[in-house]
């Protein structure tokens, strides 16, 4: 094995953040802990507070990263996002987005899709 | 992006318009939901859809979609709305136009090509009514569709092909309207000249054929009962345009008319087992489905044994025996079925099958005979027209018929008496709603049956020494009324009624 699964994930992140930042989201946290489990990356644009889950997998011949969020993975997100809604007393808007990447086996990038409010 | 394509829904006989609404949302992950009350078959089609998209060589759209079946609130049922739903999320990836007054129906299959959908008949007739004037359906089911008058009908092969047509790169061909093909042959089991002997059943059945009335055939096991009724498709005469459109309808809503098929022209013979279920019988279920007296509708329903049938499932049958239709009502759905039927019954006398044989000896006992008899109960003997004794056929001048099988009428000449004795009657009720003598009512019978004094004399007395029935008293003057049609006289007179009287209502004079 070349790379662990571990390390993918956080190679991912990486690029989703720069992904992000790119496209004018100001990141915020990264790797924020919970009562309930980790966000990977809590990002603000217009005033809205974003929190973002990464998906990363390398290569699709095992299955799409979209296919790995399920509904127990989408109520999980939705908890955390009402935790650190209250935690932090945030009044505005917020919503949960999925940013799914996919690598080449040599770490290079296949693609990366950003979905809006997927709850 | 939301793109609406036109489909229906049918409700027993009955269609409705149904919006597929296909949404391409921009936001959200990607996913397929079906809403609108879709049943088990409606919802699969999300895995038809996807597949026979991604086969036709085109991406299937990594969005979240939502189809919307309007009006929300009738459940939908059925493998029809593939196509209507596969045509919404090709738009989106294509950028085509949908032509305006057109409806779509098909059901798709993994490699993107149609197959053969049930109700195809029906959408037709109800785009005739709405005004819409293109109908898509599979290639299989254009035939059926193209019955109809007025409605242009293109037949699909394969989602690939259809995209193809709506690109303007290669266009589909729509299909000719079809004529209904004149008197076909009636496909028959047995011609009539191979039944030996039976002049009288068969001039009873013949009679039967010819006024549409119900018959009940009693005789002793081997006599002949089950051919005769198996010949009767051979002489009876075929659909009109408008009675062929009845039973197709029937057909198509039930999905028993084969791929490629069209329009039903020669009138149906139902044989079902004595085993059948009320249900199967009668039609009904969760969503009601024709049973066999409405497949049966405008034909025969033929029930063999009659006796052995439950009683249940025969007393059933007296509502749709006097009305021709019946109302099939379940929690959630109420639904009308045609069953304009001719039924034919056959049944032995007694268990053993050999009373009254001229030869044989019956070892039944007079309580065993009785209870047999009484199995069939008495409102159902009282709705049927003609009851006849099958006597058995002497072997030995069964090898004298054989050499003379050739000189016996053939089911040919008999049918040709028996559409001619409807012809006279389409003519006496071109301006009732009925369509041969059996459906008369008794308003129909004191218009068209004016009795001469000596032949109603003659009925009363009947009536008054074999104790009939009105109802058997009024059927008695409906056969004479056909018997008269069958010699074209337009009188009834003493001896067409005398030969009525022979196939009165009888089971129980032998006991």
């Amino acid at each position: 094995m070349n790379q662990s699964n571990l390390a993918t994930g956080k190679f991912g992140e990486e690029i989703a953040k720069n992904y992000l930042e790119e496209k004018g989201y100001k990141i915020i946290e990264q790797n924020y802990k919970t009562k309930y489990a980790e966000i990977d990356l809590i990002a603000k644009k217009a005033d809205e507070m974003v929190f973002v889950e990464v998906r990363t997998k390398r290569g699709e011949d095992f299955g799409t990263p979209e296919e790995t969020i399920n509904n127990k993975k989408l109520r999980k997100l939705w908890g955390n996002a009402r935790a650190y809604t209250a935690w932090k007393k945030w009044q505005g808007s917020y919503r949960v987005d999925a940013v799914c990447v996919v690598l080449r086996y040599d770490n290079t990038m296949e693609r990366i899709n950003h979905y809006e409010n997927i709850i | 992006m939301l793109i609406k394509v036109p489909s229906v829904a049918n409700l027993g006989l009955e269609t409705i318009k149904v919006d597929v609404e296909v949404n391409l949302a921009s936001r959200g992950l990607p996913g397929f939901e079906i809403v609108g009350l879709p049943d088990k078959a409606v919802d699969e089609s999300k895995e038809r859809v996807r597949a026979a998209v991604s086969s036709s060589g085109i991406d299937f759209p990594a969005k979240k979609i939502t189809v919307n079946l309007a009006p929300a609130d009738i459940p939908k049922e059925g493998s029809l709305y593939d196509l209507p739903i596969a045509v919404g999320i090709l738009n989106s990836a294509l950028q085509f136009v949908i032509p305006e007054k057109s409806l779509f129906l098909g059901e798709l299959s993994l490699d993107g090509s149609l197959r053969h959908t049930k109700g195809a008949l029906l959408m037709a007739l109800f785009a005739r009514e709405a005004g819409f004037q293109n109908l898509y359906v599979p290639k299989d089911s254009a035939n059926e569709a193209a019955a109809i008058k007025g409605v242009k009908v293109f037949p699909v092969e394969n989602l690939f092909q259809l995209a193809s047509h709506f690109l303007n790169r290669k266009n589909i061909e729509p299909v000719e309207y079809q004529e209904i093909p004149d008197d076909p042959p009636a496909p028959a089991e047995f011609d009539m000249k191979e039944v030996l002997g039976q002049e009288q059943a068969k001039r009873a059945m013949e009679i039967a054929a010819a006024g549409g009335h119900n018959i009940i055939m009693i005789g002793s096991p081997g006599s002949g009962k089950t051919m005769l009724a198996r010949a009767l498709p051979g002489i009876m005469p075929s659909l009109n345009e408008k009675e062929s459109l009845e039973v197709t309808k029937i057909y198509s809503a039930a999905g028993n008319i084969p791929p490629g098929g069209s329009l039903i022209t020669c009138r149906q013979f139902r044989a079902p087992h004595h085993t059948a279920s009320p249900v199967g019988l009668i039609g009904g279920g969760t969503r009601p489905h024709p049973g066999e007296v409405s497949l049966a509708h405008r034909g025969v329903l033929f029930l063999d044994e009659f006796n052995e049938f439950p009683r249940q499932v025969m007393e059933a049958m007296r509502q749709p025996l006097e009305d021709g239709y019946l109302t099939i009502s379940r929690s959630k759905e109420r639904v009308k079925y045609p069953a304009e039927f001719m039924l034919v019954a056959s049944a032995n006398p007694c268990p053993c099958g050999y009373l009254n044989h001229p030869k044989k000896n019956c070892v039944c006992t007079p309580r065993q005979v009785r209870k047999y008899q009484k199995r069939i109960s008495g409102p159902i003997l009282d709705r049927i027209d003609l009851h006849i004794t099958v006597q058995p056929v002497d072997t030995r001048e069964f090898s004298d018929n054989q050499k003379n099988s050739e000189l016996l009428e053939s089911s040919e000449i008999i049918r040709q008496r028996v559409v001619l004795a409807r012809k006279i009657q389409e003519k006496r009720f071109e301006k009732d709603s009925i369509q041969s003598n059996a459906q008369m009512k008794n308003s129909h019978v004191k218009k068209y049956c004016n009795l001469a004094k000596e032949v109603e004399q003659l009925l009363r007395q009947a009536s008054m020494k074999f104790q009939l029935s009105a109802r058997s008293y009024m059927k008695m003057i409906k056969v004479a009324r056909t018997i008269a049609d069958l010699e074209g006289v337009p009188e009834i007179t003493i001896s067409h009624m005398a030969e009525a009287l022979q196939y009165r209502p009888k089971i129980y004079e032998s006991i």
